[in-house]
């Protein structure tokens, strides 16, 4: 058996890179013949075979081997070769160089989020963000062939629409001559009293529900009019599209609202407050898209810039003078500067918080809070906390509680709402602890407990966390978990509904707020 | 590595065996380039047992040497020196400051002193104060002399080939990192997942862009050893964080050439010099000069430069790292500048 050592040629050198084998793992190799390189600190040298034999190799390349160690055997028996112990060598898993990487790491993160495989993406040079984003683009448009100019390619992954997304279109159409006329004379139309504007519409073929009511000097005017039971429309509002305006029931806007688009799409039970606009540069652009999911709330004076698709989900919070811009005005593009129209996408439940600005292009994840005059450039994940100028994640929106803790809260919920109640003057007697823990308030028991098993004595409003069973007659349960109300009750019921709405609980079926009640 | 790729210490030892076939005129002087040891690095390995007249083994006296190569030059031959590390050109300064360089002017061009003087520059071995160093810079100040820096990526035999054909004295750098790496040179217009552009001339610059060329955050001039360093910070950069720079890696370092600088930053707006060698009065401070006298439009950003911090170089590798620029100096510097977004 023949070694093959790395010999030491001068003094101040210990190591030698093992740069190359030049022969594979046992091939046979001849006298004199060059079976590997290595790198010494001066120089770079061919090592050749001692002998006539075949090769073991036992150190993998690119490996730094100490001189005077054998590199490799050179096995001139069959017995030899046999003898080898291939345990010796040193093979360390070969590392994948930068440079043969070609996904960035954005591009390979979004394609793991989004179950891309980078595979698919045929190009030269490097995978970026964008191209995975483009991919998934021409995936979802593949998927969805109707996608137009309504939602412009937007995703609607974790946006609950409205259902007035997908009304019928042959719906509250209204006469072309009619609707010319309320274009030519707005004022005409805006001077009549409310009961005498549904009238019109409805004789001109909008659908116009029960219980509607459209305030002094405000006007309706689009092709298609959608408005749903009990929706209000607060004084001197303006609500003109260039196609069509649906809104859910109970939904309510207070006075000088502003909705100018191409489409608005509105869900049921949205609490919009006063002065607030929608529309903005760009409004009749074709891809001017409003869709605002039920149960959100708009704050007052809330701006909502739509030339792209505004996509607002269910139960979201754009609070007090929020802005949302889905573009920029600025410079020419041939000098460089940014010209960006892109929509903006708000998911279910997400919060943002007073005088924020969302700027365009940008996505708030389920659940995200968006701390007040923030300013978003970007996508914020769901579930998030994101606060600053640019906004930046600092934490989660939100943690889970143990379920000691929250039978805790929820037992103090009856405790506060009897401080409250006592404290407004209402005659309530004392709690009777244990389970149910309640009290009495104007002949109606008002109680918690934790599971909900059909007994409660009429009257009784009944805050449980799991339903088990029908409520009576005369029993309003409100699970506070899954936010359903069962059964019915009168102004007890109002109240606690809207004391727990004030805690963030809102139970549906039902309208955001609930004025009529003891509070 | 395939067939195709060779070691640059090959690359370049084909091409000297390729001039002394096809030139007579070609000769070699250096230390210890005898073989079988070939010299220091290898890269005159076989040529004195092919060309025994040709190649010639020296004392340990580069004035001299120089003194013997200009003569020949003078008269007609083509001589190569090896000068073992690039530090000991400083023993045959006067020789090209007060001669090699100033012969063909002082004479009214009826001579010229083709001489080539191979040397390699650059750390990162541990060889201490006296023989890591990069002393490119001290080239850039004397008139009349031509500097070639080879790269890794640079095509190895063009360069050497051209620098033996030049009427004017040629100093061709080499790296000592460079011989054992692979000469990477671009393959369908492409190193890597860059694309590489190739300026035309003897010796030519290398233009890398992650974009094809469509756009960048800024621009790299560098060249030599430095230049897998700044290749590395530049895919660094594009693979963590999406910011794509262009890398000039420049051949030609005197006479000053910045066409292919000023091409880029036209595109980038901000320039970056990055270079081995001390910084004070270095090649950064001669392109920043020149970039912002040419392109003051072009640039959103004072050019910055990277470069070794201005002191001796330490034997002890950790020490030596700290003080030779590395690619996370680069990307810092790429970082620092106004306009890359984070």
């Amino acid at each position: 058996m023949l070694e093959i050592v790395l010999t030491r040629e001068d003094a101040n050198t210990e190591f030698a890179l093992l740069a190359e084998w030049l022969v594979e793992d046992r091939a046979e190799v001849t006298p004199g013949q060059p079976v590997c390189v290595v790198e010494t600190t001066k120089a770079t040298v061919e090592i050749e075979s001692p002998g006539a034999g075949t090769l073991v190799q036992l150190y993998a390349e690119d490996v730094e081997v100490e001189l005077g160690k054998t590199i490799a055997y050179v096995a001139e028996t069959a017995e030899d070769l046999a003898s080898v112990d291939v345990a010796e060598k040193e093979k360390p898993a070969p590392k994948p160089a930068l440079e043969e990487r070609q996904a960035t790491r954005k591009a390979t993160e979004l394609a793991e989020l989004h179950g891309v495989d980078l595979g698919e993406i045929d190009k030269r040079g490097f995978i970026t963000e964008k191209d995975v984003e483009e991919l998934i683009a021409r995936r979802k448009a593949s998927e969805s062939p109707e996608q137009g100019p309504v939602l412009a390619g937007v995703s609607t992954d974790g946006v609950s629409l409205p259902a007035s997304f997908d009304v019928d279109a042959s719906v509250g159409a209204l006469e072309p001559a009619f609707l010319e006329s309320l274009r030519a004379d707005p004022d005409s139309f805006r001077a009549l009293a409310s009961d005498e504007k549904i009238r019109t519409l409805r004789e001109h073929g909008a659908h116009i529900g029960e219980g509607v009511e459209l305030g002094e000097g405000t006007l309706v005017a689009a092709p298609r009019v959608v408005i749903e039971d009990g929706v209000r429309i607060g004084p001197r509002g303006t609500v003109v599209c260039e196609e069509v305006v649906a809104i859910g029931e109970l939904t309510q806007f207070g006075h000088d609202l502003e909705l100018r688009c191409r489409r608005a799409f509105l869900g049921v039970g949205i609490w919009a407050g006063r002065s607030i606009r929608f529309g903005g540069g760009g409004h009749r652009d074709p891809w001017a898209t409003l869709a605002v999911g039920d149960l959100a709330f708009v704050g007052d004076e809330a701006f909502v810039n739509v030339c792209r698709p505004v996509l607002i989900g269910r139960e979201v919070f754009l609070t007090m003078r929020s802005m949302i811009v889905t573009h920029n005005i600025g410079h020419s593009v041939l000098a460089g500067f940014e010209n960006r129209f892109a929509p903006v996408v708000l998911e279910d439940r997400s919060q943002v918080g007073l005088g924020a600005v969302l700027y365009a292009g940008c996505r708030i994840g389920a659940g995200a809070i968006v701390a007040s005059s923030s300013y978003v450039v970007g996508d914020i994940p769901a579930g998030s906390f994101a606060i600053g100028v640019p906004a930046k994640v600092t934490g989660s929106s939100s943690h889970k509680l143990s379920d000691t803790r929250r039978l805790e809260l929820a037992r103090r919920m009856i405790d506060d709402l009897h401080e409250l109640l006592a404290l407004r003057g209402h005659e309530v007697s004392a709690i009777s602890e244990g389970d149910p823990r309640g009290f009495e308030v104007e002949g109606t028991h008002v109680s918690f407990t934790p599971a909900f098993r059909g007994t409660a004595a009429a009257p009784a409003v009944v805050l449980t966390l799991e339903t088990l069973d029908d409520a009576p007659d005369g029993v309003a349960v409100l699970d506070l978990d899954a936010r359903r109300v069962h059964g019915s009750g009168g102004a007890v019921l109002e109240s606690v509904r809207e004391f727990c709405r004030k805690r963030g609980i809102r139970f549906e079926p039902g309208p955001w707020r609930y004025p009529g009640g003891l509070l | 590595m395939t067939a195709t790729q060779k070691r640059c210490v090959q690359v370049l030892n084909e091409t000297l065996h390729e001039l002394f076939a096809s030139r007579d005129d070609v000769y070699l002087f250096g230390e210890d380039i005898l073989d079988p040891y070939g010299g220091a690095f290898k890269v005159t390995h076989g040529l004195s047992d092919a060309y025994p007249e040709r190649v010639v083994t020296t004392p340990i006296s580069e004035a001299s040497l120089f003194g013997v190569a200009a003569g020949m030059a003078l008269r007609g031959q083509r001589p190569i020196l090896e000068i073992m590390f690039g530090d000991f050109i400083a023993l045959g300064f006067d020789q090209v400051v007060n001669g090699i360089s100033k012969f063909r002017e002082m004479y009214d061009d009826q001579v010229t002193v083709p001489l080539v003087v191979r040397t390699p520059m650059g750390g990162r071995r541990g060889y201490g104060p006296t023989h890591s160093q990069s002393l490119e810079k001290l080239l850039l100040g004397i008139p009349n002399i031509c500097v070639v820096a080879a790269s890794e990526c640079h095509d190895l035999r063009g360069l050497l080939t051209s620098a033996v054909e030049d009427e004017r004295p040629v100093f061709f750098i080499e790296n000592k990192l460079m011989y054992g790496r692979v000469n990477r040179r671009p393959e369908d217009g492409q190193v890597g997942q860059l694309s590489v552009r190739e300026s035309g001339g003897p010796y030519p610059a290398l233009t890398f862009s992650g974009t094809d060329f469509t756009d960048a955050s800024a621009t790299i001039a560098t060249y030599g050893g430095m230049v897998p360093v700044v290749i590395d910070a530049v895919t660094e950069l594009i693979l963590e964080h999406e910011i794509f720079c262009e890398v000039v890696a420049l051949s030609q370092l005197l006479p000053v050439e910045l066409d292919a600088v000023l091409e880029s930053v036209a595109r980038s707006g901000a320039l970056v010099t990055a270079e081995e060698g001390t910084l004070t009065g270095g090649f950064g401070a001669e392109i920043a000069a020149r970039v912002q006298e040419a392109a003051w439009g072009d640039l959103r950003a004072p050019v910055r430069r990277v470069a070794a911090r201005d002191g001796i170089i330490p034997s002890a590798r950790p020490l030596e790292d700290a003080m030779l620029p590395t690619a996370h100096d680069v990307v810092e510097a790429i970082a620092a500048l106004e306009g890359v977004r984070q």
